[in-house]
């Protein structure tokens, strides 16, 4: 496996992710990834505090319509993140932090999906009742906060890549 | 403007803040964590209500919108609190580095731009319209410019590392 990863590693873009020095290659890879956060982990709050009962006065049908940009953010995420891991491809897939943050979007993903046909579904509030998409919302909204923390902490945590461009601390 | 940040940066140091900061291994990893807790809250909610303000999430009345503003304060206020705790780890890197000093501008005009919007009543008359009705010309600069704005922090704050003197 190793030797797959090495290869990601020594592939044209990889290379220029990692050793350009340019600033769009690494430091804006991250920022998008920063962008595509927001996109995906700001609605999504919204959506889960307006299930958990914060500002009830907000109609919930209207909610439906942030799909669309939390999945621009997914995929912004998906493809920026995939652009990070290929530059330094042997350390992040030996990191356990990097799994545990990709475990948590996985949850976090799935609740979004449970949550549209709840809630914003064909027969909303008659699935199984309002206590389920609480708990739904709760799970969600632990999970981003999972994912940001373990995202962030992946500086610190686990192998830490040598490679000197690499440097994601503050 | 960088000789009173010098001078709050020496009183940060003489007063041992900094030392204290750098000494808990655990407490800038920690606050940049909570930070971006804080981002999340603040662009989430402000982003929402600059989105239907240009017209994007008709259906959603702006005056429920507007109801989550103290929410959002209340992400930029942990903001606030933990960028403290980041800036006197390491005051003159951060006072010396063009990207922090853009960060803080941008902040700044986007809060002035915020109180344009409420100042000038031009909230007050947004609110009172409609689910689904356009809001002026002037509300729709006002989102622009605070989309710009906080989307332009959050480069700045992620280039920290990578713009101006090396960390």
């Amino acid at each position: 496996m190793t030797q797959f990863f090495q290869w990601v590693e020594s592939l044209g873009f990889s290379v220029w992710v990692r050793e350009s020095g340019s600033i769009w290659s690494y430091p804006v890879i991250l920022f998008l990834h920063t962008v595509g956060l927001g996109f995906l982990v700001g609605p999504s709050v919204a959506i889960g505090l307006r299930i958990l009962g914060v500002a009830p006065q907000l109609p919930v049908a209207p909610m439906e319509r942030l799909y669309p940009i939390m999945w621009l953010g997914f995929w912004i995420n998906a493809t920026s993140g995939l652009m990070l891991l290929m530059a330094d491809a042997t350390t992040k897939m030996i990191n356990w932090d990097f799994y545990v943050k990709l475990a948590f979007i996985g949850i976090a993903v799935r609740m979004l999906f449970l949550i549209r046909k709840a809630v914003f579904g064909p027969s909303p509030g008659m699935n199984r009742g309002i206590r389920r998409e609480k708990t739904l919302a709760l799970i969600l909204l632990t999970c981003w906060a999972g994912a940001i923390t373990a995202g962030r902490l992946m500086a610190y945590l686990g192998p830490v890549s040598g490679a000197p461009n690499l440097n994601n601390k503050f | 403007m960088l000789y009173y940040l010098d001078v709050f940066s020496n009183w940060l140091k003489a007063i041992g803040l900094s030392a204290w900061i750098s000494h808990f291994e655990w407490l800038i990893p920690g606050s940049q964590t909570v930070h971006f807790f804080g981002l999340a809250l603040l662009f989430g909610i402000i982003g929402l209500l600059d989105l239907r303000l240009m017209g994007f999430l008709k259906g959603l009345p702006i005056a429920q919108l507007t109801r989550l503003i103290p929410l959002a304060m209340v992400g930029f206020a942990i903001n606030i609190i933990t960028g403290f705790i980041l800036f006197a780890g390491a005051p003159y890197m951060f006072s010396h580095n063009v990207a922090f000093q853009w960060k803080m501008v941008f902040i700044a005009a986007a809060g002035l731009n915020a109180l344009i919007f409420l100042v000038s009543g031009l909230q007050r008359r947004c609110e009172a319209l409609g689910p689904n009705d356009d809001v002026p010309v002037s509300a729709k600069a006002v989102a622009v410019v605070s989309m710009t704005m906080w989307v332009g922090v959050m480069f700045w704050g992620r280039m920290l590392p990578f713009l101006g003197n090396a960390f």
